[in-house]
């Protein structure tokens, strides 16, 4: 909690333009401090994974080239691979291939799409064929971006209005709503309701397509299960933000002051109550919308960036394994950055 | 202002407040009834169920549970594909997710608090160090992390648990550290040392008392995600290896039975939703009344 300007300042007559240079001057420092840090824990993490897989699982060219290559074949193409070097000098061959952009080709997956496991030469393997990782992520991130948006906004929908009504009459009865909902909603196994959801509107009414994507109609079901998993923590979150701010002094102020509980409900405790709400999202729903994501993907044979890596983790290809690690740790980092430079600026009690 | 003399005074008594106005919630004592008797289910009922969990009996496949058309008595949900009875198998499967989420919750709190705690307590380069170990450890998703380990060898309980402990004990570590922040500049830690007790002692008899027990209805919560993260890696197939039943697994092994033989996974997802229920709606009054008593409510 650092003081900045005084409130108000930027509109001082003389001294606004001042003030508005020592906003700016913080708001730099903030995004220069934050980006070093950030880059340090990306850094770190994709160390951890890129050991972790080599150290811990398998070796992946035997699921490469399959169970009858010889173990000629197998030594030759880890090689090749790069996989016998000692792990500090693999990860500084990454990092450079990073930096460059590029991330590597997958070990498994050919150019066409499909998986190319098993089936190679035993001669060896022609890197030509192998999808760039970089492009099996492009082409799988919008299918997780409608998915993820998709429940995102239907957990709002359940969420808002709940967790309001529980905020607006905290001890009554919504508030005890409130509480049934989510704690029924958090004990649902994304797993399970996943498969009941599938048995119920898919194999039984035949409403809704459920395994694997062919159009919009396919994210319906997989988003409603990632929208049950996240909004028993969003009607939580609102219903104690909305509460707290109803018993601030400033609501109480307001009302004395003469403007209409509903005015200031609207005008000032809605919007001050967004703030724990976005500090939620970088703390935790991204977080639990990851995972949610990956398991989700799964049982639904969702074609997006969970199914590339749980299918990439069990077949030992790391190449894809790593750049998801590494995205997954980015964006984590920025939302959460700017989570924090974004509720500065909507409550100005707070400075960063 | 007398709130909080007798915060400082009286160690014990934030913690009884809040158990207190908790025991007030008819839902605490509903819940905490239901969780009790299938804690004992789960106990008892493998035991005395005539039936077994891994024999196949073909000429039951496929019973529907007893409240439908063609069900039999003792198979209470029916029987699976191969006519074991479900109900003694999601039994066993919630006896087996217990045991290992309130062992993964105890190993995650002590490790997480204690390390939290130690790196508020001392603050500079520990501090540090420690945070930063539990940034990039929650920058990790922990699907990646339970495949890559778990995926390669044979699962056992110990390493799923590690595998949960790892994944889950940085929240416990930040939360303790910015309690214990608060804590130590507090009169009665500053009092004692300078009567001349011991880091160790400060932090276990005087520290850890008092910011403990609003940080417990974490754990409460933790040990139904816990059973949930124990579903989820029987479903991928990297929790505990068949025949052990789980209830991951029979869920799994139901999605090819879907349209004729829905209860096989339908069934045993009801017992567990049941379970994890009520243990949210304890952890769920736990929290509210901590909120309340920590607002300085009476």
């Amino acid at each position: 909690m650092r003081s900045g300007a005084p409130q108000g300042a930027s509109e001082h007559l003389l001294l606004g333009p001042f003030y508005r240079l020592i906003g700016m001057a913080f708001a730099i420092e903030f995004f220069v401090r934050r980006i070093l840090q950030g880059a340090v824990i990306v850094f770190l993490v994709s160390f951890v994974i890129f050991a972790l897989l080599r150290v811990v699982s398998g070796d992946p060219v035997r699921i490469i080239l399959g169970p009858m290559a010889s173990s000629a074949a197998i030594e030759e193409t880890a090689e090749q691979l790069g996989l016998r070097d000692p792990i500090p000098i693999q990860y500084g061959r990454f990092v450079a291939g990073v930096v460059q952009g590029d991330f590597g080709h997958s070990f498994i997956r050919g150019v066409q799409g499909g998986s190319t496991g098993g089936s190679q030469d035993s001669e060896g393997l022609d890197t030509d064929n192998r999808a760039p990782v970089f492009d099996l992520i492009m082409t799988a991130l919008p299918y997780t971006a409608i998915l993820a948006g998709g429940g995102v906004f239907l957990a709002l929908l359940i969420a808002l209005p709940i967790g309001i009504f529980a905020g607006r009459n905290s001890g009554r009865w919504p508030d005890r709503f409130a509480l049934y909902v989510s704690s029924l909603f958090i004990s649902l196994p994304n797993i399970w309701i996943g498969v009941v959801l599938i048995f119920l509107f898919s194999t039984k009414a035949g409403w809704l397509p459920a395994i694997g994507y062919e159009g919009l109609a396919y994210a319906i079901l997989p988003a409603i299960v990632i929208a049950i998993e996240i909004s028993p923590v969003l009607i939580r979150a609102i219903s104690v933000s909305v509460s707290d701010n109803l018993r601030a002094p400033y609501f109480a102020l307001g009302l004395v002051r003469g403007l209409s509980s509903n005015y200031m409900f609207r005008a000032h405790v809605l919007r001050n109550s967004a703030v724990p709400l976005m500090n939620l999202f970088g703390a935790q729903v991204i977080g639990m919308l990851l995972g949610g994501l990956f398991v989700v993907e799964y049982i639904f044979s969702y074609p997006g960036i969970g199914l590339l890596t749980i299918n990439a983790i069990f077949q030992r290809d790391f190449p894809i394994v790593q750049a998801i690690s590494i995205l997954a740790a980015v964006a984590l980092v920025l939302i959460n950055m700017f989570v924090d430079f974004f509720s500065s600026l909507i409550d100005r009690r707070l400075k960063f | 202002m007398t709130d909080t003399v007798s915060n400082a005074t009286t160690g014990m008594r934030t913690s009884q407040r809040m158990l207190a106005h908790a025991w007030a919630f008819k839902e605490m004592k509903f819940a905490l009834g239901v969780f009790l008797f299938l804690i004992v289910l789960a106990a008892v009922g493998p035991v005395i169920i005539p039936a077994s969990a891994i024999d196949m009996n073909v000429g039951l496949r496929f019973l529907p549970p007893i409240f439908f058309e063609g069900g039999q008595w003792p198979h209470i949900f029916g029987t699976d594909q191969l006519g074991r009875d479900l109900f003694l198998r999601s039994l066993i499967g919630l006896r087996n997710a217990l045991m290992l989420s309130v062992v993964a919750v105890i190993c995650m709190f002590v490790l997480g608090c204690g390390l939290g705690i130690y790196a508020g307590y001392k603050g500079g380069w520990i501090d540090t160090v420690i945070m930063r170990i539990t940034d990039v450890q929650m920058s990790i998703p922990v699907i990646i992390l339970a495949i890559t380990v778990l995926g390669m060898s044979r699962p056992t309980p110990f390493s799923i648990i590690m595998v949960l402990v790892i994944a889950s004990w940085p929240v416990y570590a930040r939360v303790a550290r910015s309690v214990a922040l608060a804590e130590k500049e507090k009169e009665h830690i500053r009092a004692a040392r300078i009567i001349g007790a011991g880091d160790l002692r400060i932090m276990l008899r005087h520290m850890a008392p008092q910011i403990l027990p609003p940080i417990a209805f974490v754990a409460v919560l933790d040990i139904a995600r816990m059973m949930i993260f124990e579903a989820i890696f029987g479903f991928i197939g990297i929790g505990i290896q068949p025949p052990t039943p789980t209830f991951g697994t029979i869920i799994s092994s139901g999605t090819q039975y879907l349209l004729n033989s829905w209860w096989i996974t339908v069934a045993p997802g009801v017992l567990l939703a049941v379970t994890l229920t009520s243990l949210n709606l304890v952890g769920g009054v736990l929290e509210r009344s901590r909120n309340h008593v920590l607002q300085g409510g009476r």
